[in-house]
């Protein structure tokens, strides 16, 4: 009897070793040492996220990948950072309608946007979705001649003379450094900006005894019926893609960048159509729109209320004024939805040391 | 008992989940063979920098490159043995400027690729893809064969909406005294193609000597019922006309040459 539990148990361990040897290259074991895997910290009023099997999130590759976000070496002129336009200071959004500090000194066509809670951005990414993942989408900003204008292969070059990021890199992908390390690193640091903490959320979640004002609470129940439909969920973003009724013309210069989503989709249906961006920390982005038109979030509701243009793809939601289009705010009720939108800001977010720049 | 037997289907389960990184190694005898596209322009050898005169317009070309993956051969029992790894760059390319001349991909002519670990037999026919397929083409980051960012198939028009370069073809197009830029893309998963050759003759590998395929590749027909003078430039905005191309290089630009 005994005998059979030893074979057992000898089958066992063969077998164990069997199939950890005959798929070791799934395991996260580099140079002796083991890289840590990470699940993120997800605040328990949010949806789940699903992690990228092809890039699986580890403290080390985040550590990396935070570097990475913060070193001028990813540009051209070795004078620009990710978060030259990625500010955390401002939930990673950089304050200006239409930056010019690329390379190329040309004014952006798009208003650069936040870094909030991409780990649950599905439906792609920039204003018109066109890059279905953020490993894929770091290479349009570092090789843009309007942005961080790199050369690739310098950038591989350059990352090489720094002793550290060889460890880094050999550690974290077993690899000398390459450009598609970059971006997977950049993704992992990148999927790690959780903003759930904000006043509105410890409402929600009954922590530390936070009550909203009765003002906030009225602003609440207001973005509930007439924003919510897009800025919907725990995210306040649908991710979908709206036409908001900015405008009626949508002209085909620069590529069809102010198609929206009908430039990646060439759907006539899409046309004048931009990215739901989240209502999170929505008092620190100003300012506002896929072009930053509007410097105030007074001249936002301005806008829902008052200056809806018509077109075809005008978003059928925004008929809330007895089938008209617009969206009626009171003087009060802009107050009160101001007064919530200020609860979303999660100052933990923006000053919180895991995202700083580390050096 | 019954506790042995499914540690014993469990492994072999394991064992066959992470079998297909050992498909070429256990095979006991394998070979080599050689596949090369060869270019043309109709009848002509196609060449850069030559004029290509076809009726009353004019074609001169500065490159013409496309990526394969995927290469199978299909035996004469019907089994499809795929190339691991297989993303080859075929091009015949003066220098581009890459990332708007930040820097330079070299001139290059390359049409051959070399094959190897092909499992001994008699194959009678041949499949590849022309493009990328949608696991990488969807995500930049992961690497295969020869696919990389590095060598001027992906640029930032493309890179603004994730996707390789397919296929390329660049030059010049002159009607009477007017000349035209001609840059005719294809790109987009939609546009990923499968073409799939039969063999006049049997391909033989054996272990003993490099067999040898050779294709013909018209760039003539790339463009065929494309008015590229109305047209000079092709990409994603033109989305109709990139399926044509894209539909040419699935049906009618490679034809098989000789087999050896």
């Amino acid at each position: 009897m005994i005998d059979l539990i030893a074979k057992k148990r000898l089958l066992y361990i063969v077998s164990f070793i069997l199939i950890i040897s005959s798929c070791k290259k799934e395991e996260m074991i580099n140079n002796d040492k083991v890289l840590h895997a990470v699940t993120l910290d997800v605040p328990s009023n949010f949806p789940k996220y699903v992690d990228d099997l092809n890039n699986p999130l580890t403290k080390e590759g985040i550590a990396l990948g935070r570097l990475l976000f913060y070193d001028t070496r990813l540009s051209g002129n070795n004078q620009l950072s990710c978060a030259s336009c990625h500010s955390q200071g401002l939930a990673f959004s950089d304050g200006v309608a239409l930056n010019n500090i690329g390379v190329s000194g040309q004014t952006l066509v798009r208003h650069s946007p936040t870094l909030i809670n991409l780990a649950w951005s599905n439906t792609g990414l920039f204003w018109d979705g066109g890059v279905t993942n953020l490993e894929s989408q770091a290479f349009a900003p570092l090789t843009s001649v309007d942005e961080m204008h790199q050369n690739l292969t310098e950038l591989e070059y350059e990352l090489k003379q720094v002793p550290d990021y060889v460890n880094r890199f050999k550690f974290v992908f077993n690899s000398e450094i390459k450009s598609a390390h970059v971006v997977k690193a950049l993704a992992q640091f990148q999927r790690t900006l959780v903003s759930g903490n904000s006043k509105y959320d410890q409402y929600v979640r009954k922590e530390n005894g936070v009550f909203l004002t009765s003002q906030e609470l009225e602003g609440l129940e207001l973005v509930n019926t007439k924003c919510k439909s897009c800025h919907s969920g725990a995210l306040f973003t649908d991710n979908g893609f709206h036409n908001n009724g900015l405008d009626n013309v949508f002209s085909d210069e620069h590529e069809g960048i102010f198609q929206g989503r009908f430039r990646v989709t060439l759907n006539p249906a899409d046309m004048g159509k931009f990215k739901t961006p989240t209502l999170r920390n929505v008092m620190l982005t100003a300012p506002y729109m896929h072009d930053g038109r509007f410097k105030t979030i007074d001249e936002v509701l301005d806008h829902y209320n008052l200056s809806l243009k018509n077109s075809p793809t005008v978003d059928q939601l925004l008929y809330q004024n007895n089938n008209q289009l617009g969206i009626a705010i009171s003087t009060n009720e802009k107050e009160a939805i101001k007064a919530f939108l200020h609860t979303l800001t999660d100052h933990h977010f923006i000053t919180n040391k895991n995202f700083s720049n580390p050096n | 008992m019954k506790k042995l037997l499914s540690i014993i289907l469990l492994v072999t389960v394991l064992f066959t989940s992470c079998e297909k990184t050992d498909n070429f190694t256990i095979a006991q005898t394998e070979g080599q063979a050689t596949i090369t596209f060869d270019a043309v322009f109709g009848a002509q050898d196609f060449a850069l920098n030559k004029d290509f005169i076809v009726g009353t317009k004019t074609y001169n070309f500065n490159k013409f490159r496309y990526w394969v993956n995927n290469i199978t051969l299909v035996n004469t029992k019907g089994e499809e043995i795929k190339i691991p790894n297989s993303y080859y760059l075929i091009e015949e390319t003066a220098a581009v400027p890459v990332q708007d001349g930040a820097f330079t991909y070299p001139a290059t002519k390359r049409e051959t690729v070399e094959l190897k670990g092909i499992p001994v037999g008699e194959y009678k026919s041949l499949k590849f893809n022309i493009g990328v397929e949608n696991k990488y083409n969807d995500n930049l980051s992961l690497q295969i064969g020869e696919l990389s960012q590095l060598n001027g198939m992906t640029n930032i028009s493309w890179m603004w909406m994730t996707s390789y370069i397919f296929s390329s073809i660049g030059g010049k197009i002159t009607e009477g005294a007017t000349t035209k830029n001609m840059l005719i893309e294809t790109a987009l998963n939609a546009n990923h193609k499968s073409v799939s050759l039969n063999l006049p003759t049997s391909l033989y590998i054996d272990a003993n000597k490099s067999a040898a395929v050779t294709l013909t590749t018209d760039v003539s027909k790339a463009i065929d019922g494309v008015d590229v003078y109305a047209t000079p430039v092709i990409g994603a905005s033109q989305a109709t006309t990139m399926a044509s191309v894209a539909t040419n290089y699935a049906t009618k630009v490679f034809t098989v040459k000789s087999v050896n």
